[in-house]
């Protein structure tokens, strides 16, 4: 394949598979609360997770490892330990907030509620990955996600005025509800640098037998892709902005954001809405679900592929089969689906350093990246932005938590 | 060759491109003062006894012989380089064991499989 349409497809995916429950629900709520305010944080997470999913590529195509592989192999079995238990607890969290959010565009397309709709949406799920090669999980995701395009055609029609969105990309303080500020901020972070998005990455790029012929194309998709993505993000914002926020209203239910999309465009909008937040969050819960199954397999050495047949990875598919009932039982037993994503987006924050550091450590490794290894820049970068969200996280979580 | 940092938790793939596990320990015979490699070790409790020994004497006293990890000689090792290329089947070792019986008695058994 020509590496141009690499690229593409690349942007493609960053565009459709970058809003999930995490995005939209905090994107949503900042816009509410505090109009454009906010937009710097996306802009932030967007950075790092585009330095982390570059090096997730980068040290694919250089070393041939996938991420947990190299980080069991380098620091041996205990210090492997933390990253694992933290993105194996953060990962299933997110894929129980994503459960919740296909769930609960089911209830506003039906009007049956969210947990009777939770297990059949993580049947929906493990069936694609039972039945499914890794390519179409991968590319058919973020395909279909391209519905979430809805939101940018909204803050068009909402009019969202350009000279606030490009005033937002600068931080500033707060002139009201401090506490609540912060709190949106770190969980904006923290919906952005999901881990399971350059975990994942990193699998995939050994799936799909990467080496360093694809530096460039992987350097362009990284940037590209996350540049767009977060734009979809962006647009959720500036939705909420001139909608909710003119009105003095606050996201507390997920039931008032499909005004969003439903007061620009109309009835076409509620609909537009329910797509989205359903295949959006469709297409995370697949990709997380199999993370988790990558994780666990390439940290133990089991056989593991989504290009396996079921039985060719009985332990790998044993993980997603487990995974996506429990992670679904959360919802079942009628946690709020936006308080769900939220608190999974905070904790995502908090859990930053264990997370990115041990993937910092290997990216400075000749032995792994050879003359590959990573510059000051996205050392810094990163390194800086994971390390603020968790202090500013460990600030904000209590006094969310108390004034609630 | 620094057997911590290129043999020890390296992926250890069998005589048909399998991955069969990681290599969870080293067994090393002393012959006088000079120590060389015996055998690799996949599998069984050998991980648990690196994190905890109470925890790994409690689990092979439960397990007894199920937990008893994988040897491989040193003559088997075919060579070390991303992987470990191990001159055996995954597939009769007791390293698949908990692969075979997960294979068997529950993912196996979904239509489709």
């Amino acid at each position: 394949m020509s590496k141009l349409l690499e690229i593409a497809l690349g942007i493609v995916t960053g565009i459709g598979g970058f809003l999930e429950t995490g995005s939209l629900a905090t994107s949503a709520q900042a816009g509410a609360g505090f109009g454009f305010q906010l937009i710097w944080a996306i802009a932030l997470g967007v950075i790092c997770i585009a330095f982390l999913v570059e090096m997730a590529g980068r040290l694919a195509a250089v070393s041939h490892h996938t991420l947990p592989d190299a980080m069991r192999e380098r620091f041996g079995i205990r210090f492997f330990l933390a990253p694992l238990v933290a993105v194996g607890l953060v990962s299933f969290l997110v894929l129980a907030a994503e459960i919740g959010g296909v769930a609960l565009a089911l209830q506003f397309a039906s009007g049956v509620s969210y947990r009777v709709w939770a297990l059949p949406a993580a049947a929906a799920v493990w069936l694609l990955l039972w039945k499914g090669t890794f390519g179409v999980v991968e590319k058919g995701a973020s395909l279909l996600g391209l519905v979430t395009i809805a939101f940018v055609v909204g803050a068009v029609r909402l009019h969202a005025p350009l000279a606030d969105v490009v005033a937002g990309l600068l931080p500033t303080a707060p002139e009201h509800d401090p506490a609540r500020y912060w709190f949106t901020a770190v969980s904006i972070i923290g919906a952005s640098v999901s881990p399971y998005l350059f975990y994942f990455y990193s699998a995939g790029a050994v799936e799909d037998e990467w080496d360093e012929g694809y530096l460039g194309v992987n350097r362009a998709t990284a940037a590209l892709g996350m540049t767009f993505g977060g734009g979809i993000a962006v647009a959720v914002l500036a939705c909420a902005a001139m909608v909710l926020h003119v009105r003095g209203i606050q996201v507390d239910r997920y039931e008032q954001i499909p005004l969003l999309l439903s007061t620009p465009l109309g009835r076409a909008g509620f609909w537009l809405f329910v797509a989205s937040l359903g295949v959006a969050c469709f297409g995370a819960g697949l990709e997380i679900a199999l993370q988790l199954a990558y994780l666990v397999a390439q940290g133990f050495g089991w056989r593991w592929g989504e290009n396996l047949r079921p039985r060719e990875a009985a332990r790998f598919t044993l993980v997603y089969t487990l995974a996506l009932p429990l992670a679904a039982l959360v919802s079942v037993a009628g946690m709020d689906p936006l308080k769900l994503t939220v608190i999974s987006m905070a904790l995502t924050a908090l859990s930053l350093p264990v997370t990115v550091v041990p993937l910092l450590v290997l990216m400075n490794d000749p032995l792994y990246l050879g003359e590959h290894t990573n510059g000051w820049i996205s050392n810094a970068a990163v390194l800086a932005v994971s390390v603020i969200a968790c202090i500013v996280a460990l600030v904000a979580i209590p006094l969310q938590l108390m004034g609630s | 060759m620094q057997l911590g940092r290129e043999v020890l938790d390296q992926q250890a793939i069998d005589a048909g491109g399998r991955q069969m596990g990681k290599v969870d320990g080293i067994v090393l015979e002393l012959r006088g003062d000079q120590a060389r490699v015996a055998a690799l070790v996949v599998g069984g409790t050998t991980l648990l006894w690196r994190l905890h020994a109470g925890l790994a004497a409690w689990a092979e006293r439960r397990l007894g012989g199920e937990g008893a990890p994988t040897r491989i000689p040193w003559r088997q090792v075919v060579k070390i380089g991303i992987d470990v290329k191990l001159d055996v089947e995954a597939e009769r070792t007791p390293a698949f064991r908990w692969e075979r019986w997960v294979r068997d008695h529950v993912i196996g058994r979904i239509p489709g499989a």
